[in-house]
């Protein structure tokens, strides 16, 4: 039996009177590629910031390899606001890290609008997310004693863009990359983070067919070159379709439906929330 | 092919700074002490360093910081309480029998503890203050040297800090100079020294900026979710570029101090503060070369070159009008009002001096910022 890397129990985030995911559960095995898909709005990105612990959720546990990374249940005010479900299921032990720890534990991520250093070079914004792995302390570093150490990290970075073929522009200015290619930049810096875990978060947006086609095949490359579990929020059904083993729909902050794509392309209550389902 | 251009525009560099070191020196013989040139260049080198360590924290780490002065003020007084002789300090500290302490340190490791008492109040202030964004960081570094300065004058101090009064006898630039067993100075190193001092610190800062440290504050700055993301703990960072900088305001303190022979709490105003960032913006934000020439140009302008302005001058037997006392500061605004209206990316944009002898890098760095 495969381990499961993360496991989402329960998560409920609320914001205000806003719950934008509600009670939502999730299993991620070891070597999955998983997609979580659904309309606009339906919560995905906020599940990822909860999952990468940019918000701290209102209630719920969510686990990185049997280790909880993140639990809370409603308190103080929030408990006579709360709207989800199971308000004292997690009580007493609360658990939030930095966003910054958890990367260390090896959840590394994209993001939907793209967010890479402006000011650096393709080759500085990957050797920049080798910092979290240093072994050198400010003093070492700062006079240059660490050599091997960036020597280590320049050659590593420069693998990792050539594995994602953007190592003839490793001294252009990140930002003035096409589109296309700065979403590769972004998951060659998430992989310069030694991740266990990826998280992508739309990685074919603004892509056009051709490129989300190379991109299908280029996810299921790095997962087996970086031994990878991937966890992918996506549009294109395409892609999904082709490359995840087992996809969760959300809507409304709410689970739908899980299944095999095949499972899921069955699903009446998926098929309804996509396309508008008939009246009840 | 790569690696070389870099060498040759680095080595040139090297090669203009070294020029620069020897002319200093040689001018520093050749020339009379009483030069303005050599005002220009001691104060021009010590608000170089500050300027230098405001960018650091101003243009790579984005913490918009406002408590130079307050920093050089512990360092200017670190400096000055632990090096007056202990002959001496009957004398300085004449309202408090004495005052507190009762030994006198050399210069260089009093240098170094100046800096460290500066980083140790940044890293306590810091503690509160960094979680602070933008404008109210600012706020919040002001009200900090403002109140700073306004307990180093507070009389029951005063065993400390001489309270209000001046402190004085303390070694300054002059004191470098070898001089001989009839008190006639051999070797002028009262420019010299300074220069060194300075160089040191900077380049030491230019070694934090080009390690992988520097990259991380880079990127905290451009992106501060996405840093954090990369694993970059954004606490950690800013408190770690918050206390560099400090360190280094520290020294520059000190030798402000050693520059004007005399210090007294308030003279370090927020309007010193403001002059520093106004060298650093001149200068180009995120340059550390322009944050050095700026202050120079800064010092010389407001010491030196626009001084005819101040006096009645004719021409012929025409009285130019205007001139008078206080004008020069009204051109000097007008100079800056250009500067920031016409270049707004300062002398230097982002780029730095290798860049000018032909290292390849990318001028689209200074479209996004």
């Amino acid at each position: 039996m495969s381990q499961n890397v993360l496991k989402v129990e329960n998560l409920t985030m609320q914001f205000g009177g806003v719950v934008a995911v509600y009670d939502l559960c999730m299993e991620i095995n070891e070597g999955e590629i998983v997609a979580l898909i659904g309309p606009n709005g339906a919560g995905k990105t906020t599940a990822f910031n909860c999952i990468t612990s940019v918000y701290e959720p209102t209630n719920g546990r969510i686990s990185f390899m049997g280790k909880p990374i993140a639990q809370n249940s409603p308190h103080k005010k929030m408990h006579f606001t709360y709207a989800g479900t199971m308000p004292d299921a997690f009580r007493g032990k609360h658990v939030h890290l930095t966003p910054d720890k958890v990367t260390k534990l090896g959840i590394a991520r994209t993001f939907q609008n793209i967010r890479l250093f402006g000011s650096m070079t393709v080759l500085e914004n990957v050797m920049t997310a080798m910092h979290l792995r240093r072994k050198s302390n400010m003093f070492t570093a700062t006079l240059h004693l660490n050599l091997a150490e960036e020597h280590y990290m320049k050659n590593k970075a420069l693998k990792l863009l050539e594995t994602v073929g953007l190592l003839d522009v490793q001294d252009e200015i990140a930002t003035s990359l096409p589109y296309g290619k700065q979403r590769l930049l972004e998951i060659a810096r998430a992989l310069a983070t030694d991740p266990k875990l990826l998280l992508l978060d739309e990685p074919a947006a603004g892509m056009n067919p051709q490129e989300t086609d190379e991109l299908s095949a280029f996810i299921k490359r790095i997962k087996d070159q970086f031994n990878l579990t991937i966890l992918v929020i996506e549009h294109h059904m395409n892609l999904v379709m082709e490359i995840s083993d087992r996809i969760y729909v959300v809507d409304f902050g709410k689970l739908i439906a899980e299944g095999t794509p095949a499972e899921i392309q069955e699903n009446p209550a998926v098929i309804a929330a996509y396309l508008g389902g008939e009246d009840e | 092919m790569r690696t070389k251009k870099i060498n040759s525009s680095t080595l040139w560099s090297a090669l203009v700074i070294a020029l620069v070191y020897v002319g200093v020196f040689i001018a520093e013989q050749s020339l009379p002490s009483t030069s303005m040139l050599f005002t220009v260049l001691k104060k021009g080198a010590t608000y170089a360093l500050v300027a230098v360590s405001m960018n650091l924290l101003n243009g790579f780490t984005g913490l918009f910081s406002l408590g130079q002065a307050g920093f050089m003020l512990i360092g200017a007084y670190t400096y000055a309480i632990l090096t007056i002789p202990v002959a001496d300090r009957m004398n300085v500290y004449q309202y408090y029998a004495g005052g507190l302490v009762q030994f006198a340190m050399p210069v260089i490791p009093a240098l170094i503890v100046a800096g460290l008492v500066a980083a140790v109040f940044a890293f306590l202030i810091g503690l509160p203050v960094l979680r602070l964004k933008s404008d109210y960081l600012a706020i919040a570094t002001l009200g900090f040297a403002e109140i700073i300065r306004a307990i180093f004058q507070w009389n029951k101090l005063g065993a400390l800090t001489n309270g209000s009064n001046i402190l004085r006898e303390f070694p300054t630039f002059n004191d470098f100079n070898i001089v001989n067993a009839e008190g006639e100075v051999v070797v002028y190193l009262s420019t010299t020294i300074p220069f060194l001092i300075a160089g040191v610190c900077i380049a030491i800062i230019v070694l934090l900026i080009n390690s992988t440290y520097g990259r991380s504050l880079r990127a905290v700055k451009d992106d501060e979710v996405a840093a954090e993301a990369m694993g970059i703990n954004l606490a950690h960072h800013k408190q770690l570029s918050f206390c560099v900088s400090s360190f280094f305001a520290g020294i520059g303190g000190a030798m402000l101090a050693m520059y004007q022979s005399t210090i007294q709490a308030k003279a370090f105003t927020s309007a010193m503060t403001y002059e520093i960032l106004l060298i650093v913006v001149i200068g180009g934000i995120g340059s550390i070369t322009g944050s050095c020439l700026a202050s120079f140009l800064f010092v010389a302008c407001s010491e030196w070159w626009l001084r005819f302005l101040d006096q009645k001058q004719m021409i012929g037997d025409f009285e130019v009008p205007l001139l008078r006392n206080g004008f020069r500061l009204v051109v000097f605004s007008i100079i800056i009002m250009i500067v920031v209206l016409f270049f707004r990316q300062g002398i230097m944009g982002t780029k730095e001096l290798p860049d000018l002898f032909g290292r390849k890098k990318n001028l689209k760095r200074e479209v996004k910022a």
